[in-house]
């Protein structure tokens, strides 16, 4: 980036470090805190404030890109090593993130953020509320700045939780390792009579009832939900591609999906049509049901990190320029990342957009053209960190 | 007070403890006095029967005065285990102690497991014949390295899962065995045990060293130990200790071997010494990494992620480590350099 391009920035970010007030995690004195400066290609790490006043003159001094702190609590949090640090206890951090999103190659920005949001919304309810049952106050929820969103559980029951053990919490949200035969069950439906003792003759495959708890229930309401959505449109299965279903398969499934077997599907609760049907089924309502854009480098969700950073909530993305912002539960529906993750004026700047493009903020719809042009301070921000346009 | 019979059967309870205080029996009366020759005798069988049969087993108990023993006989093997010394013969010994509760908790009542769960640390809800375990204890206790147990198989709601009796008798059983693991390592050994049992600790100890050796002997199909870099090393160790190795822990562990050609009953074998070994089923794991029942036949994670899960150890990197993102490159690497040598 030029330099008048970070002077710009560091300027706008500056002014915000001064005036906001940054809200600090609890515990922050066990924390290890991170900053990576403008223009830098080094992190700084291992800092740790006792006061919080001491943490707001650095950052204010220092206007950080990008700001982070450890999910866990440390005995020496800025001890140079991991180990000298003697780990406490941590956080349980889910990340999701546009970027990991199936499907979602090729969408916008926009809409991207808008499905990331369904899925958190499915993580934080059916399964974070539902299943696991944490209490709504244990449930911290933000927009991570970027492409996605962050829930913390600050429940001190998972403190201690190790990695292999959050692990075990992925697998479930994911749906890793579901096991048919758990899932479908044997029901013996006739006997007959061998050499005087009863033995089943007749079995039957049943679905889960959708009142059921956990995954089978899952599974259940799943199924129903598709078989009306594949009846709704006229046994139309072609959009069942959604679901990862491939062409060959589609092609087979409308020639083994018969009405008959959707109706004994549909009202006898049966299953055992054809392996390939239920396989289907069973693949189908996994990818409906579960979360599937957790983040994480090389495939390794941050959730089994126990010693992660992570963005500080109230602080800035350096990469738009958007506040890490805190979203009540209740809240989530209505959020809109592109106007309430905003915290710069509308005051006109000039800038150099290098290549036409549209984007709606603060309910506004700009249509740039490419070449010099006045735009709004926040949307002058979002561009130059972004990379989309130059100060001039 | 429940009765004596059911303080045999369980003689971790704190009522059992509190009962043997009641006695009055000082520790050189029952290391040395002929009275409780018998309690001595009870105690020796648990250790050896843990060891070899990986169950303290049962005694035949037919009067007050063989309950009174076998709940006696409970503090005298754990003052052997001590004084054996051996991580390996320790964890061995506390796995037969939680086997051989769980195979007689099976058959209890829902509120008699409940009872003995407050005991040993893990609560749990009881509504009739059901159990409600909150699914961070669930985690924390179940083998969930078995699909079946795995929590996404299990009916979880409002952060409990309901579990069998049977099931949580298990999950009792690993809680047990931590404890006990836990207790003991932070005991040492007395003198007088050492007076009392100079011939069986003698033999005990020989068993350990035994064990020991097997295992650092053997080469584990072609692979040298010498080479193993220090995250597997590490892994092997933990195994030889007799711990239990978590999940990722023993995918990444079999994987390794695998990249290296080491073949699947190979493998198994290394892990016939674990404490809980369990053929037919760690079979069925281990032939799913190496892609023998599962079409995928999966990588061996890479430097970077076996430190996300805090498998590599960063004290011991050395400089082979420095130069590889796989440890599958290091054991290549150090294999060529000590052949050079
Ligand atoms: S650096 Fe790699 S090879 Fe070395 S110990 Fe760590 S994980 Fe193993």
């Amino acid at each position: 980036m030029e330099d008048n391009s970070i002077l710009f920035l560091k300027k706008r970010f500056a002014r915000y470090y001064r005036n906001e007030k940054i809200e600090l995690p609890e515990r922050f004195g066990k924390r290890e805190f991170a900053f990576m400066p403008f223009g830098a290609k080094m992190m700084r790490r291992h800092l740790a404030f006792s006061k919080r006043s001491s943490f707001i003159s650095f950052i204010q001094r220092m206007t950080p890109a990008h700001a982070y702190y450890s999910s866990a609590f440390y005995q020496k949090p800025d001890a140079p090593t991991m180990d000298e640090k003697e780990w406490m206890g941590a956080e349980l951090i889910f990340d999701l993130d546009l970027d990991h999103l199936k499907g979602a190659e090729g969408i916008s920005y926009e809409e991207g953020l808008k499905l990331v949001k369904e899925e958190f919304r499915k993580l934080v309810e059916e399964f974070l509320l539902d299943d696991f049952g944490f209490s709504k106050n244990k449930l911290l929820l933000y927009f991570s700045g970027g492409r996605g969103y962050h829930c913390h559980v600050v429940d001190p029951k998972v403190f201690k939780l190790s990695s292999s053990e959050r692990r075990e919490i992925v697998d479930y949200i994911t749906g890793a390792d579901l096991d048919e035969e758990t899932l479908f069950r044997k029901r013996v439906v006739e006997k007959t009579k061998v050499k005087g003792r009863m033995l089943p003759s007749v079995s039957r495959l049943e679905i889960p009832r959708p009142s059921e708890p956990g995954w089978r229930g899952r599974v259940g309401r799943g199924l129903i939900a598709l078989l009306k959505e594949v009846t709704s449109e006229g046994n139309n299965i072609e959009h069942l591609k959604r679901y990862g279903i491939n062409r060959k398969d589609i092609e087979r499934l409308k020639k083994e999906l018969t009405k008959e077997r959707m109706l004994r599907i549909a009202e006898d609760g049966v299953i055992d049509q054809s392996p390939f049907i239920r396989r289907f089924f069973l693949k189908a309502a996994i990818q409906k049901a579960a979360i599937s854009s957790m983040a994480g480098e090389t495939d390794e969700p941050v959730t089994c990190d126990i010693k992660r950073l992570i963005r500080l909530p109230s602080s800035l993305h350096g990469k738009t320029g958007f506040k890490v912002c805190r979203i009540k539960i209740d809240e989530l529906e209505g959020f809109e990342p592109l106007r309430d993750a905003i915290v710069f004026s509308d005051e006109k700047v000039e800038v150099d957009v290098a290549a036409p493009l549209k984007i709606r903020m603060m309910e506004e719809s700009f249509n740039l053209r490419k070449g010099k042009q006045r735009v709004p301070e926040y949307l002058a921000v979002f561009l130059v960190a972004r990379r989309m346009a130059k100060v001039i | 007070m429940r009765d004596l019979k059911t303080l045999a059967r369980y003689p971790f309870l704190s009522e059992a403890k509190e009962y043997v205080k009641t006695l009055n029996v000082s520790v050189d009366e029952l290391l040395l006095d002929l009275t409780y020759e018998k309690a001595r005798i009870f105690g020796v069988e648990r250790v050896e029967n843990a060891v070899q049969k990986k169950n303290v087993g049962e005694r035949r108990l037919l009067s007050e005065a063989d309950y009174l023993a076998e709940i006696l006989s409970y503090p005298v093997a754990r003052m052997i285990v001590v004084c054996v010394d051996d991580a390996y013969f320790l964890r061995k010994y506390a796995l037969g102690e939680s086997v051989h509760a769980y195979l007689n908790l099976r058959n209890e009542s829902a509120d008699f497991l409940a009872a003995v769960g407050g005991d040993i640390g893990l609560s749990v809800k009881v509504d009739g014949d059901r159990l409600y375990v909150h699914f961070i204890d669930y985690i924390r206790y179940a083998p969930t390295r078995y699909r079946d147990w795995k929590m996404v198989n299990r009916p979880l709601k409002n952060g409990y899962i309901v579990v069998s009796r049977r099931d949580f008798a298990r999950l009792l059983q690993e809680c047990l065995r931590r404890r006990i693991v836990e207790e003991l390592e932070e005991r040492s050994c007395s003198e007088t045990v050492q007076d009392a049992f100079p011939e069986e600790l003698g033999r005990f100890r020989n068993m350990a060293a035994m064990q020991r050796k097997r295992f650092e002997a053997q080469p584990v199909g072609r692979i040298s130990v010498t080479k193993l870099p220090p995250c597997m090393k590490d892994i092997l160790a933990s195994m030889q200790a007799g711990e239990n190795i978590p999940h990722m822990g023993r995918f990444a562990f079999v994987a390794f071997l695998n990249a290296l050609g080491v073949n699947s009953g190979e493998i198994l074998k290394l892990f016939s010494t674990a404490p809980d070994y369990d053929e037919e089923r760690t079979r069925y794991q281990v032939e799913h990494v190496t892609g023998r029942i599962s079409s995928t036949k999966y990588a061996p994670p890479g430097c970077e992620k076996m430190r996300t899960y805090g498998l590599c150890p960063r004290d011991k990197m050395d400089d082979i480590c420095k130069r590889v993102k796989n440890p599958v490159v290091y054991y290549r690497l150090k294999s060529k350099e000590m052949r050079k040598k």
